[in-house]
């Protein structure tokens, strides 16, 4: 009898301890699509940001050094099938039980992010995502501040990713003289949002929209666009897909000889492996890094990042790095550190409001945020967040865009 | 317009031969056994796993690991009757669910050991490409179409011309009679099952190196068999070929001269309509069968 009392208490003890030590910590959550390269990536880089952190004695709040902790949950909301709700009732679970004082990458389909900021203005607490891109995320912000003030964003933004493509084939039609394009696109939110934004600009610029078609998410034949799109004459094809099968137009691309410029962005030839996995057959393509990180920056912030995950995660996780979402996630959890560090405590009111004059160098450039909550991009990293676009030439991706960083022009096939 | 046409019948080709080898490993297995083999995905992306395996860490050439995946992912499926279908033999729902936990454990399996990342590619059998008045096709896919063609018909040669066949499509059609002239049940579901299983490794090493292994094919690879196989009529291997024209034909047509976002809409109305109109499926009896008896 004696014992077990002696041994409850001891239990109470250890009990009260760890719930101590879990007081102490600032938990972050991370409810993202984890099956996905992007969600993992991201995942991994908000880790390696609270570890780094955590290594240099935490986050001051209010004269205390306090240590974060991320609890992450899988929404699973880029599997064919999954509805929204599933992919919410996932980040309820997570805010209900490990009540983390902020979310940082959160959604991956836009879809999801939307909704998402409904429940967020519910529980008010500050919500940094990095992947969903969906330019209704703003308008949202804008028509009511005060329930959707606290989300933001660091990750590219679909009218962002327009105005990169823009700039970039205008630079093509100057130079090369080309002026047809045809878009294929994933039917989800942000694709068909940017493409139907790039297609307006493009047709106001002088370009002519020869073909424009949307394949559902798991698509693996895209000869109906390829033989339109060569019909017509295309000389740029636009891609915009985030699905693994994307890697079947990529080859088929080839197989169908279709004599035009790609342009676009395809998730499965952004990494630094995709060389080796297509055999080379993404020679000339070009592809958009929505955010730096698999391709870093000439600026120390950007190269730490680069070298840092390639130490805790080794260089050949490192060089399979997604073009959209590690960048930025990174950035999330310094950003959100300091926003704290600079209110003093974590009430979401006050976070919010240091978050708003974050003014900062990231990964991804200098992170500071426009009235709408979202990071601001722009051409030249000292002045803005960047997006990077790379030709693929003889197994090396070759920056083109923006000019600040690029190493070498843009070529058409076979020059 | 010429161009569209001709690109229409050949992708439509292609596109009905992808469905047919999609589906036959499960449609087989189903025919001869009963087993509605809902593991059939889990297994197909098995194979394509395995075979990028043995290419890229084994050193294997490609048509060397593509017979050593079919052989392997044969005997796993063989293996799959004894250990997993066999204790449950006979009782449907319990079929079922175990393969389908089986499926569901394979593809999620891999999801957690991270194969999730787009490095996992498979080279071609042949490659290379042809001209087919004025559209271009690769030689993969016109492997994929002649393999559509030849594989139906050497089945239905087996089933129809070798004792070993005839045995099988003896316990399909009457069990009690074929276990009295001496056929043992649990060889033929077994031999049914590591058929099926084979076959789902010969659409993986055909089919997968059009683009990369992704962890959902598992699940769209299951959905499709299912799809063209209750459509042509579940018991019906000639029903499940013309259901894969159907559907093949519908979605080329509907991509190429209305729109690829509503390929999936035709597909599933396609099923729904055809369903609707005749429940057993285009060449399936089962339901007529039923309301005589």
């Amino acid at each position: 009898m004696r014992t077990s009392g002696v041994l409850a208490a001891v239990c109470a003890l250890i009990v009260a301890g760890a719930s101590a030590a879990a007081e102490g910590d600032l938990t972050l959550g991370v409810p993202t699509a984890l099956g996905t390269i992007e969600g993992q990536d991201s995942l991994r880089s908000a880790q390696l940001a609270a570890q780094e952190i955590n290594a240099a004695g935490g986050v001051e709040v209010g004269g205390k050094k306090r240590r974060l902790e991320i609890v992450s949950i899988d929404t699973r909301e880029a599997e064919a099938g999954i509805p929204v709700f599933d992919a919410l009732a996932a980040m309820e679970k997570l805010i209900a039980e490990k009540k983390p004082v902020a979310i940082v990458v959160g959604a991956f389909r836009s879809e999801v992010l939307l909704s998402a900021m409904d429940m967020i203005a519910k529980v008010k607490i500050p919500y940094l995502c990095t992947i969903g891109m969906s330019p209704d995320f703003e308008k949202k912000i804008a028509g009511d501040y005060e329930k959707y003030k606290y989300n933001f964003r660091l990750g590219l933004s679909a009218p962002y990713l327009v105005g990169n493509l823009g700039r970039m084939l205008e630079f093509v039609k100057k130079k090369h003289g080309a002026d047809k394009v045809y878009f294929v696109h994933q039917d989800v939110a942000w694709a068909k949002g940017t493409v139907g934004g790039l297609s307006k600009a493009m047709a106001a610029g002088g370009w002519k929209v020869v073909g424009s078609d949307a394949y559902p998410t798991g698509a693996r034949d895209f000869s109906p666009s390829l033989t339109k799109a060569k019909a017509a004459a295309a000389q740029v094809l636009v891609p915009v897909f985030d699905m693994p099968e994307s890697g079947v137009l990529v080859k088929q691309v080839r197989s169908m000889k279709l004599p035009a410029l790609v342009a676009g962005f395809i998730s499965p030839a952004a990494p630094a492996t995709a060389w080796a996995t297509f055999s080379g057959e993404i020679d000339g393509l070009v592809n958009f890094l929505f955010e730096p990180g698999s391709i870093p920056l000439a600026t120390p912030r950007s190269q730490h990042f680069t070298d840092a995950y390639a130490k805790a995660y080794g260089e050949a996780t490192r060089a399979k790095l997604s073009g959209h979402g590690p960048g930025p996630s990174y950035d999330a959890v310094f950003v959100l550190a300091d926003a704290i560090r600079r209110a003093g405590n974590t009430q979401a009111e006050a976070v919010v409001a240091a978050l708003e004059k974050t003014d900062a160098e990231g990964a991804i450039g200098k992170i500071v945020f426009n009235k709408t909550h979202q990071v601001i991009y722009g051409e030249d990293p000292k002045q803005a967040a960047v997006s990077l676009a790379f030709q693929w030439r003889a197994g090396k991706r070759r920056l083109v865009y923006p000019e600040s960083v690029a190493e070498g022009a843009l070529e058409l096939p076979g020059k | 317009m010429k161009v569209l046409i001709v690109s229409t019948l050949v992708y439509g080709l292609v596109q009905s031969a992808t469905l047919m080898l999609t589906a036959l490993g499960f449609s087989l297995t189903f025919g001869l056994s009963g087993v509605a083999n809902f593991a059939h995905g889990g297994l197909y992306l098995l194979s394509g796993f395995l075979a990028w395996g043995l290419v890229n860490r084994l050193g294997f050439t490609f048509p060397l690991a593509a017979a050593a995946t079919v052989l392997l992912v044969a005997l796993l499926g063989a293996a799959v009757y004894r250990l997993v279908l066999r204790p449950v033999r006979g009782i449907v729902l319990s079929e079922v669910i175990s393969t389908f936990a089986l499926g569901v454990a394979l593809v999620e399996g891999f999801r957690w050991r991270g194969f999730t990342t787009y490095d996992f590619s498979l080279p071609p059998l042949w490659p290379g490409e042809v001209e087919i008045a004025g559209v271009s096709l690769d030689m993969q896919r016109l492997g994929i179409v002649g393999a559509g063609l030849v594989l139906p018909l050497a089945l239905w040669a087996f089933t129809h011309h070798t004792r070993v066949g005839l045995a099988l499509r003896g316990m399909a059609q009457d069990e009690s009679t074929a276990l009295a002239m001496g056929i043992d049940s649990d060889w033929a579901a077994t031999l049914s099952l590591s058929l099926g299983a084979a076959l789902s490794a010969v659409a993986a090493v055909l089919l997968l190196p059009l683009g990369i292994i992704s962890i959902n094919t598992g699940y769209e690879v299951l959905l499709v068999a299912l799809a063209v196989t209750v459509l042509g009529g579940l018991e019906s291997t000639a029903g499940m070929m013309l259901g894969s024209l159907l559907i093949g034909f519908a979605v080329v047509i509907t991509g190429n001269f209305v729109g690829p976002h509503l390929s999936e809409v035709v597909y599933l109305g396609a099923l729904v309509l055809v369903l609707g109109l005749k429940p057993s499926g285009l060449l399936g009896r089962s339901k007529e069968i039923e309301e005589r008896v």
